[in-house]
């Protein structure tokens, strides 16, 4: 906790301008909310808000909310949104809450900095670790992303996963398990796919957990490892049992899960899918969508061999891979993970990129959205157009993930071999 | 995720420099673990050996090649197999494939006629039918279509007529010179003979029977005739087959088969009035249907159903504004564009009657024509049949007549009625019942053969592509078809076997267009490759590779190992 204490003042300061800020935007531009709503960007089939309400709106008239096929998020969504006074009427209840789902994240974003994980972890310590910054400075990071904020004025519905899936990391570094496990468990029932993030979250929470001092017995980590799968299922069973009682019927589990398992709305997105399965010959649709699921999943096993002593790098590498290769990723995935990439500040250095991936974000970013609106708007381009945006966006992400991936790599490899430090290398 | 290999490795490409202080990185940068080696290639002195690598790193790598192949193998490779097996229901190729080949049914239609000879003698009679029989076996020369006599006792007559299954029935009634009459309403044939025509019990030969035979067998000439053309047009063996089909009688036939509509149950008549200026405006057509056209449909009724609709058109201009119409003008004159003729309401296929008042008439210019000309001194016409679409009539009316009469359309109607008959197919020679009777028997061979190359097509298909998946609907559909197919050969010539023959036509056609059958005909096994290749291919190099140089390292270490304990042994 070197650098730089942060006072409390500071903190609250920084989350009353993000807070006035996101505020502002809502009410000074009215139409603002709407149209970002509408942009595939930022909404997709399985996080939009307009979908959301459709939901709402079918739920409130006692009809199965997923009647219609469109509303395709947790049941348990409805209840939350049900309890907040009507979005027609007082929107600025709905906008508060979204605020305040940034807001947390931000805290456990902040949680995360101040441990230090990101440098020295239980087996490993970076010798540059003391090159970091703040909490406050990584949480400000990922506050004004323009991203995150175009994701909550877009009230997007992943800021939920992503606030479930940050306050995950925190509660597994300060030891709280159990917390851990829970938020783990919110954050798979909203979105499935932080599921695949629990080998590596068991990974850091067996490597944090607080302990007395003396050896371990050898098979406790399998002990553990029950422990904290039980504790993910059991607290998924719970929240299945109550989205049956909500819903009367287990209709929503193909019309959420099954929608992302099985592609079926094929709306265009920022992700690599939807191209894909729109040009794929139906008899080979099955066995690419199994193929293209497996890719995003067989990341897991590998990193965490690989990286075992960093768990942190491995659960940011994937939620780097997660927001170019998940079904349905949008701009919020990426905020998630440039919200991370900061963490390591030490290993900036060592990147070999940096200009050319902000130059290519950059320029995905602009030329995204021309190139839809040319597409779908002037009808003067193709779905080509938009398509090899997403390419590029992707091309970018990916670079990121590499490099990082490179960066710590070398970090670590510079401990085992000091002589080098600073040295032009060669991979063979 | 191509690009993302790429840049994996460009980026490791990079880094090459032409520093001479090159180093190695003991370790992967890619999540995808590119095995290493330590760097052989010393070329510069300047270049430092690296330490080697250490036995946990060695570990480690082979961890991270094992959990990517183990994913691939574990739950690609059953993943593969079940979602790409392609599905082949057991299809009964060899019975499909004798249906089409005619082996499996021998299209006979037994015809029964019976004899009401109440003037004769029985034993008589019987001579005089056993005589006739062998004058028509004699005369027959086609074995798919059997005429059977029987004799119908007085008592029995009554009964006997109600039986569906008799075609026809011969009535011999003593009368002065021998001469042969069809009732236009029931399907008897009124036979008269002298008093000494008729054979004794014991003659061996009689010219009344002779006569019989021939007017039985010139009646059904015609039905024989289609009968046999359409044998002849499907791929029925050539010894089930008459010979005596003369091209010009096929020919004429073939006209026939092309001008009349698809068989289809139902059938749907829109009657149209168009009319060149503002009147007339309305029209009795409900009546005249009901008096003109009604009895025939009813006729038909056991063959075909039919729904009806009526529209009025005005100031509708044909296509062709000659005030008299040659044959080439006829073509033309359906203004398509702009009539609202609708190709089809509902699945039923729509045959159109067209009134069409104005003052234009047809010029009749075919030598046959001219001879009509000559004989009757009429030298216009009013109506012309459209093959498989329907009739268009010209109607003539004074100017001021605001509402077309039942009398006006009685000509109209009549036409249409005796055009729909061809439309359907029905013979023309011969009365009414009979016709009809005729018809019912050649739209169940239509439908039995038709039904029978679809199985053939459908079969020499699966056979043909062996990739082609054949879900169990289609295995369903062939299994009905064939157990309709033996019910209708069984019950050839009745009403039953009409029905059977249209069930199995219609499951046929549905097994053969089954939808998701229809997309991979076009889907050769070698596009396989190229659904495979451009995704997996680049997936697959760095998971092969890395295990491929894993397996060389390890076989290298182990022989090192081996020299190292041979050493040891020899010291």
């Amino acid at each position: 906790m070197n650098g730089g204490k942060v006072t409390l003042g500071r903190t609250a300061g920084l989350y009353a301008g993000a807070a006035v800020l996101r505020l502002a935007l809502f009410t000074l531009f009215p139409g603002l909310p709407d149209l970002l709503t509408g942009r595939v960007e930022i909404s997709t089939p399985v996080t939009s808000f307009k979908r959301l309400q459709e939901g709402l709106f079918l739920y409130n008239h006692n009809v199965s909310p997923y009647d219609g096929g469109v509303y395709h998020q947790a049941p348990l969504l409805l209840p939350i949104f049900n309890l907040l006074p009507s979005f027609s009427t007082f929107p600025i209840f709905t906008y508060l809450l979204y605020i305040a789902v940034d807001i947390l994240s931000a805290d456990a974003l902040l949680r995360i900095a101040e441990s230090g994980e990101a440098g020295s972890s239980a087996r490993f310590t970076s010798p540059r670790r003391d090159k970091r910054w703040s909490g406050a400075v990584i949480a400000a990071l990922f506050l004004f992303n323009p991203f995150t904020i175009a994701t909550c004025i877009g009230r997007s519905t992943t800021v939920f996963t992503t606030c479930a899936i940050l306050h995950a990391i925190a509660n597994a570094i300060s030891g709280c398990h159990f917390h851990a496990m829970i938020a783990l468990a919110f954050a798979s029932y909203l979105s499935m796919y932080p599921l695949l993030l629990l080998p590596p979250l068991i990974l850091l929470c067996y490597d944090r957990q607080k302990q007395p001092a003396g050896p371990r017995a050898p098979d406790a980590w399998i002990k553990f490892t029950g422990t904290m799968v039980m504790d993910v299922f059991g607290a998924l069973a719970v929240l299945f049992q109550m989205s049956f009682m909500l819903t009367g019927s287990w209709e929503f589990l193909s019309s959420t899960y099954g929608v992302q398992l099985t592609l079926s709305d094929l709306t265009p997105n920022i992700g690599l899918w939807w191209y894909f399965f729109v040009e794929m010959f139906d008899s080979f649709r099955s066995f690419f969508l199994a193929v293209f699921w497996l890719h995003l999943s067989s990341y897991v096993g590998g990193l965490s061999v690989r990286l075992r002593q960093q768990p942190l790098v491995v659960i940011t590498l994937l939620l780097g891979i997660f927001a170019i290769f998940k079904p349905y990723p949008s701009i919020a995935d990426a905020s998630l993970f440039l919200g991370m990439v900061p963490l390591y500040r030490h290993v900036f250095p060592l990147l070999r990129y940096s200009f050319v991936i902000a130059a290519i974000i950059i320029y995905a970013t602009f030329l995204g959205p021309a190139f839809y609106h040319l597409w779908i708007y002037a009808g003067s381009g193709n779905a080509n157009f938009f398509y090899a945006i997403t390419l590029v966006w992707g091309l970018g992400l990916s670079l990121l993930v590499c490099d990082l991936a490179f960066a710590v790599l070398r970090d670590e490899w510079e401990v085992e071999r000091p002589e080098m430090v600073g040295k032009e290398i060669r991979q063979i | 995720m191509t690009a993302r290999r790429s840049t994996d490795h460009g980026a490791a490409g990079d880094t090459l420099s032409s520093d001479t202080q090159t180093a190695t990185l003991t370790s992967t940068s890619t999540p995808m673990a590119t095995p290493l080696e330590p760097a052989t290639a010393a070329t510069s002195s300047t270049l430092e050996e690296p330490p080697p690598e250490k036995l946990s790193d060695v570990r480690r790598r082979i961890w991270v090649i094992v959990s990517f192949w183990l994913i691939v193998l574990l739950l690609g490779l059953p993943i593969w197999w079940k979602t790409t097996t392609i599905h082949r229901a057991n299809l009964p190729l060899k019975e499909m494939l004798d249906w089409a080949d005619g082996k499996a049914c021998r299209p006979v239609f037994p015809l029964r006629i019976s004899i009401q000879a109440n003037s004769l003698q029985e034993q008589e009679a019987q001579n005089l039918l056993r005589l006739t029989q062998h004058a028509l076996d004699d005369l027959n020369d086609f074995s798919g279509h059997h005429l059977r006599l029987q004799l119908s006792s007085p008592a029995a007559a009554q009964k006997q007529k109600d039986e569906p299954d008799t075609a026809l029935t011969i009535r011999l009634l003593p009368g002065e010179a021998v001469t042969a009459t069809l009732d236009p309403y029931e399907p008897v044939l009124d036979i008269t003979y002298p008093p000494n025509a008729a054979p004794s019990a014991t003659s061996a030969s009689s010219t009344l029977a002779t006569y019989v035979a021939g007017q039985l067998r010139s009646t059904f000439a015609e039905e024989q005739a289609i009968i046999s053309y359409l044998l002849s047009s499907n791929s029925i063996p050539s010894d089930y087959r008459p010979q005596g089909l003369t091209p010009e009688a096929a020919e004429s036939l073939a006209k026939r088969t092309t001008r009349s509509l698809k068989y289809a149950p139902t059938y749907h008549l829109t009657f149209s009035l168009f009319t060149s200026g503002p009147l007339p405006s309305s029209w009795d057509i409900e009546a005249a249907i009901q008096d003109y056209m009604k009895p025939v449909l009813d006729l038909l009724s056991p063959i075909h159903n039919f729904t009806i609709d009526t529209q009025v058109q005005l100031y509708a201009s044909p296509g062709v504004q000659n005030q008299v119409l040659s044959k080439d003008d006829l073509s033309s004159f359906i203004n398509a564009a702009e009539w609202p003729l609708s190709p089809s309401i509902g699945g039923a296929p729509t045959v159109n009657f067209i009134v069409f008042v104005g003052n234009q008439t047809i010029a009749l210019s075919s030598q046959q024509d001219q001879d009509a000309v000559a004989e009757g001194g009429l030298n216009t016409s009013q109506s012309w049949l459209i093959p498989q679409w329907g009739t268009v009539y010209l109607l003539s009316l004074p100017h001021d007549t605001a509402h077309v009469s039942v009398d006006a359309l009685k000509q109209p109607l009549l036409t249409f009625t005796s055009h729909l008959l061809s439309l359907t197919g029905t013979p023309n020679s011969g009365s009414l019942p009979l016709r009809l009777s005729t018809l019912s028997r050649i739209r169940s061979a239509d439908l039995l053969l038709r039904a029978s190359s679809t199985l053939g097509s459908l079969a020499r298909l699966a056979l043909a592509l062996k990739s082609i998946s054949i879900p169990s609907s289609v295995a369903d559909g062939v299994s009905k078809t064939i157990v309709h197919l033996r019910r209708a050969c069984e019950t050839l010539g009745e009403a039953e076997g009409l029905e059977h023959a249209r069930i199995a036509e219609a499951e046929a056609e549905r097994a053969f267009f089954e939808k998701s059958m229809v997309g991979q005909l076009y889907f050769p096994d070698e596009h396989k490759v190229a659904v495979y290749l451009p995704l997996l291919g680049p997936v697959a190099v760095p998971l092969v590779m890395g295990l491929l140089n894993e397996l060389k390292a390890w076989r290298k270490r182990r022989r090192e190992a081996a020299e190292k304990r041979k050493a040891k042994k020899k010291e």
